[in-house]
């Protein structure tokens, strides 16, 4: 069910049952008072909504009502018996009682029974001062329990204790079903089930397996749901109840979920997911709820560092020594090399504010346009190609309009390993009816899922997504699916028709293309049936879309099917990207791209770089600067000789390795800001320490345009919040900066960005968060975009030719290697890897069809080496048939199993995004490490043993302070 | 100067010539190119290119030498 922002909820308030989103409105008496609530509203919340709090145990709001522990028992004038509260409607005219005598007895008897079997240890149990059960015992006024305790029992019910976050106690569970239920309804994973029946009844995770080798993707659901202390953090079992708590977004994923810190002092003890995150609704993945240990990894750098060569030693210095240091030598080399031989790179894993301070510092204070971010390696496309079709670089939804979707089509995207409460929230609507179609190269989670009918997975081939996507438009214009009546009203006449020219022709037909796709005919013309003939058809699509040679043009062409079908502008449709990272989305919206200032404006316009120059008080440069990709290219070829690189490791993350870390050893003075030594640091000549995600303030922006709140819950370790670090650079540099809050940046960039001018930190604080464009003509934000119209007046039909990728299989390297991300690791790994989450994966293994490994001789777990023209690296082999026979799959998650270096430089035509999802490799049988391993094994201990001695000389300096 | 610059300009600039070639009209797809480039390409990369074709220009396609030769100073 939907739940729509309403500022009168309280989200740290359990009102028992869901939200009813309904027009009508009745009205009803409870306990005397009048009480008018929508209609469909349970007797319960309609109570809990005037603040009469009927005892309840079986309920909670984020599940639908179930009505088996009883205690929640009412009475009603007129009808016989005491119903439940939880699974009554609220009527019109309905007169409630709900606290007398009759129902304090039953309350106090069914209190009785529960207790007559459940340890009576609360002042050591680990929920002692947050349990509903000893909430609900006080309340019922229970004081004796006539049954004995000497009988039958679950007191020495054996613990599990095998997930590495949660415990399991089955001697506390009362089987009220909350943990199975989150697990369906929220999570939809279906790990959970009560076994047995009757006194039997337990809990149990798969076919009585633990939880840990149970299909349980401890996305802490049923822990969070949990009324005792039987699915337990066990944070919270060591240390105890968390004291106070701060709302503050994830630094994971592109949903932006917003959770609770909860906090004992400056330690958070556990992150609960927030109900009032507008994009998460309360639930969680296993990385946002878990994960974050590594802020205080003892591996963190919390003291800045200087060498003058990377083959040194590091120094631990003072800020101002490191600051000055960069600066004096970032301008050594302007001095030499000139204004345009240095730039910078900022992160999508850093604030909105963060990144617009570097791109400031780096047009202002370098005076250049060498600005880039990782979203060039993931979805610059989609600004591309998204821009040119619909007139903004940004998605057209939220993510609670897949609810009214009745067509969902996932391209390239795997959403419930890589953005798994969307993940939950497609699942759910999926259970629901919709229909799915998927295109993807490997089975998904998502094609197999519980009480989910895929009605087709589309397997086509790496690098033909655009022969698939005009495919599906030729069928949609031969076959007369399209809305004319959009086309006509919404779309540019003369485009269109140059479009329709295009796409008429045969060439186009399934028929003509299947030998380039390998999606039979016959299927891919259902499928476009399904798309074009729903009421509401969704598209959402990801890395497996964007990053190709083609990557911008499969963009135009997911955007010109959902303009000739007229699915844009309402609820339930749209062209939805899914954004890898916390803050892709704000990252390009804050101007890191060379080409344009924040709010996409291009450098070369006069008007707008007028407006930029007359509050940043500097000359701006009107040509666009260099990418990431360039910038290599012009290290390596002694024009770019210095890089400021905050929150990115693109000595990890970028394709080519071999090619990066040359490019790397080419600087003469690398700047690296980071909460670790992370693989690019271990280039670098400047290491300055960043903040993690919970020791600052600012701004995250997630896939659907929303802007939450990132809140300070604990002090900066190294003292500085990375704003902070970034102003001291550009004030070393001598360009001033002031701002002492990020709330002021903010205001400089509303000031600056037409979309954003109405956004505030005070405002965000009143609504919760904000989805752009935020001006005077959408005080409140825009949740669903183009309504009327688009940014450029009429949408505009691009023609997208197919043109085959230079990266083909050959006999030479004759598998296509695909790469993209697990559940429990994130991106590098960085954070993820400095977790618990280790257990589900410690390395990266290739997948392959067991056809491809018979052909190879290869068995599960044998090493094997994989060939590609760029490099060699060998990693554990994985037999799969999720994979089809020709192409194989890994993860990028682990520095050393090197992915990356297999990865080509080939790119996205338009934008430079690299085809990270088409490699042509061989792949053998191998013994031993690859040769790049063995060198990066020796680099790593080598940089490890620069590290340890700055520490160890510090420490040394400190004792004889002493 | 070295050369890995210009090799991944000459291979830019026929990959952008390539995906732009539905127009059939030389003159507005070698527009389109240079255009393109205009927005998107560095100084140094567009004075770059721009040296290649004068000294050379015999790698790139004929729209992407087009294109270049429209690029203004």
């Amino acid at each position: 069910m939907i739940q729509i922002f309403d500022p009168k909820v309280d989200y740290n308030k359990d009102y028992g049952t869901p939200a009813s989103v309904s027009e009508n409105l009745i009205t009803l008496e409870i306990d005397g008072q009048s009480i008018t609530v929508t209609e469909g509203t349970s007797v319960m919340r309609a109570a809990a909504q005037a603040d009469i709090n009927i005892p309840k145990l079986c309920a909670t709001d984020n599940l639908e009502a179930f009505g088996s522990c009883r205690i929640c028992a009412v009475e009603i004038e007129g009808r016989r018996g005491t119903p439940a509260s939880c699974t009554t409607p609220a009527e019109a005219g309905m007169k409630v009682t709900t606290q007398n005598q009759r129902l304090g007895k039953l309350r106090r008897n069914i209190m009785e029974l529960y207790i007559s079997d459940h340890p009576l240890d609360c002042l050591t149990c680990p929920a002692n001062g947050n349990c509903e059960l000893q909430d609900v015992a006080g309340e019922v006024g229970l004081r004796d329990v006539r049954y004995g305790f000497s009988g039958e029992n679950h007191l020495q019910a054996e613990k599990d204790h095998s997930n590495p976050y949660f415990s399991f106690d089955p001697s506390k569970c009362i089987v009220c079903s909350r943990c199975v239920r989150a697990c369906s309804e929220v999570q939809g994973t279906f790990a959970l089930t009560i076994d047995g029946r009757g006194f039997d009844s337990k809990v149990s995770p798969g076919q009585n397996q633990d939880f840990l080798d149970s299909e349980c993707v401890s996305c802490g659901a049923c822990v969070q749901a949990c009324p005792t202390s039987t699915l337990m953090e066990k944070s919270v079992i060591e240390v105890g109840q968390p004291e106070h708590s701060v709302v503050t977004t994830c630094a994971y994923c592109g949903v932006g979920c917003q959770f609770k810190a909860e906090m004992k002092g400056a330690e958070v003890i556990r992150m609960v997911p927030y109900k009032g995150g507008q994009a998460n609704h309360g639930h969680s993945c296993v990385k946002g709820r878990f994960a974050f240990g590594y802020a205080t990894h003892e591996d963190r750098i919390t003291k800045p560092m200087i060498r003058d060569s990377i083959d040194e030693p590091w120094q631990e210095v003072s800020w101002d020594e490191a600051l000055n240091f960069a600066a004096t030598k970032l301008r050594g080399i302007q001095e030499k090399y000139g204004r345009e031989s240095i730039g910078g790179i900022t992160s999508s894993r850093c604030t909105n504010e963060e990144t617009y301070l570097v791109q400031k510092l780096i047009r202002a204070a370098f005076g250049n346009n060498n600005t880039d971010t990782c979203a060039r390696v993931c979805h610059s496309p989609t600004g591309y190609g998204l821009k040119a079709t619909l007139g903004e670089s940004a998605g057209t939804q939220t993510f609670d309009s897949v609810m009214h979707a009745d067509a969902i089509m996932v391209i390239g995207a795997n959403p419930t390993d890589a953005h798994p409460v969307f993940g939950s929230l497609l699942k759910k609507r999926l259970r629901q009816g919709a229909k799915l179609i998927v295109a993807d190269p490997r089975r998904i989670d998502l094609v197999k899922t519980p009480h989910v009918e895929t009605h087709h997975h589309l397997t086509l081939r790496p690098g033909s997504n655009v022969a698939f996507v005009n495919a599906m438009a030729h069928v949609i214009m031969t076959e007369g699916l399209e809305n004319r009546d959009f086309i006509a009203e919404r779309c540019q006449t003369e485009a269109f028709n140059a479009w329709r020219h295009f796409i008429l022709e045969e060439r186009h037909s399934p028929e003509n293309t299947e030998s380039i796709t390998g999606i039979p005919a016959a299927e891919l013309r259902s499928a476009a049936r399904i798309y074009a003939n729903a009421k509401n058809a969704a598209i959402y699509y990801g890395l497996g879309v964007t990053e190709h040679s083609q990557g911008s043009s499969m963009v135009m062409g997911i955007a010109n099917l959902a303009l000739a079908t007229g699915n844009i502008g309402r609820e339930g449709v749209g062209v939805n990207p899914l954004r890898g990272q916390n803050n892709v989305q704000g990252s390009c919206d804050m101007g890191s791209f060379p080409h344009e200032l924040p709010g996409y404006q291009h450098v070369s316009d006069d008007a707008v770089r007028a407006r930029f120059e007359s509050v940043w008080g500097v000359e701006l440069d009107n040509e666009p600067g260099l990418r990431i990709p360039n910038m290599f290219d012009a290290a390596m070829d002694g024009t770019y000789k210095g890089m400021y690189c905050q929150g990115e490791d693109i000595a990890q993350s970028d394709p080519n390795t071999n090619h990066v870390h040359a490019a790397m050893r080419a600087l003469e003075c690398l700047v690296v800001q980071d909460i670790f030594l992370n693989e690019t640091a271990k280039f670098a000549h400047v290491f300055l320490p960043g903040s993690s995600f919970l020791e600052k303030d600012g701004t995250f922006t997630n896939a659907e345009r929303r802007i939450n709140r990132v809140r300070k819950v604990m002090p900066p370790l190294a003292g500085k919040q990375d704003w902070e670090v970034t102003q001291a650079l550009s004030n070393a540099l001598g360009y001033p900066m002031n701002y002492n809050h990020p709330s002021e940046i903010m205001d400089e960039i509303a000031q600056l960005t037409p979309t954003f001018s109405n956004v505030s930190y005070e405002k965000l604080e009143e609504m919760g968060s904000l989805q752009w464009p935020c001006n005077n003509d959408t005080p409140e934000g825009t949740p669903i975009m183009h309504l009327d119209s688009f940014p450029i007046g009429k949408g505009h039909f691009a023609i997208t030719e197919y043109v085959a990728t230079e990266e083909r299989s050959t006999r030479k390297y004759p598998l296509l290697l695909t790469t993209g991300r697990t559940l429990s690791q994130y991106n590098v790994g960085a954070q993820t890897r400095r977790t618990d989450n280790q257990v589900w994966h410690d390395d990266d293994v290739l997948e392959l069809h067991p056809q491809d490994a018979e052909d190879r001789g290869i068995k599960d777990n044998d090493w094997v080496g994989l060939t590609s023209r760029s490099g060699e690296t060998v990693m554990l082999a994985k037999i799969s048939d999720r994979m089809q026979p020709g192409v194989v799959y890994t993860t990028f998650h682990h520095p050393h199993s090197g992915a990356n270096v297999v990865t080509t430089d080939n790119s996205d035509w338009a934008t430079n995004c690299p085809e990270y999802k088409v490699t042509a490799i061989q792949v053998i049988k191998v013994n031993q490490p690859s040769e790049w391993q063995q060198r990066y094994h020796e680099f790593h201990q080598e940089q490890i043993g620069h590290l340890d001695s700055a520490r160890r000389d510090k420490s040394a300096e400190s004792a004889a302070g002493e | 100067m070295g050369n890995h610059q210009l090799t991944s300009l000459i291979r830019m600039a026929n990959q952008i010539a390539a995906n732009n070639t539905h127009i059939g009209d030389e003159i507005a797809e070698a527009e389109m190119v240079a255009n393109h480039m205009t927005k998107f390409w560095a100084r140094t990369m567009k004075v770059e290119i721009k040296a290649y074709l004068q000294q050379d220009g015999s790698e790139l396609l004929p729209i992407a030498q087009k294109a270049v030769s429209l690029l203004k100073d």
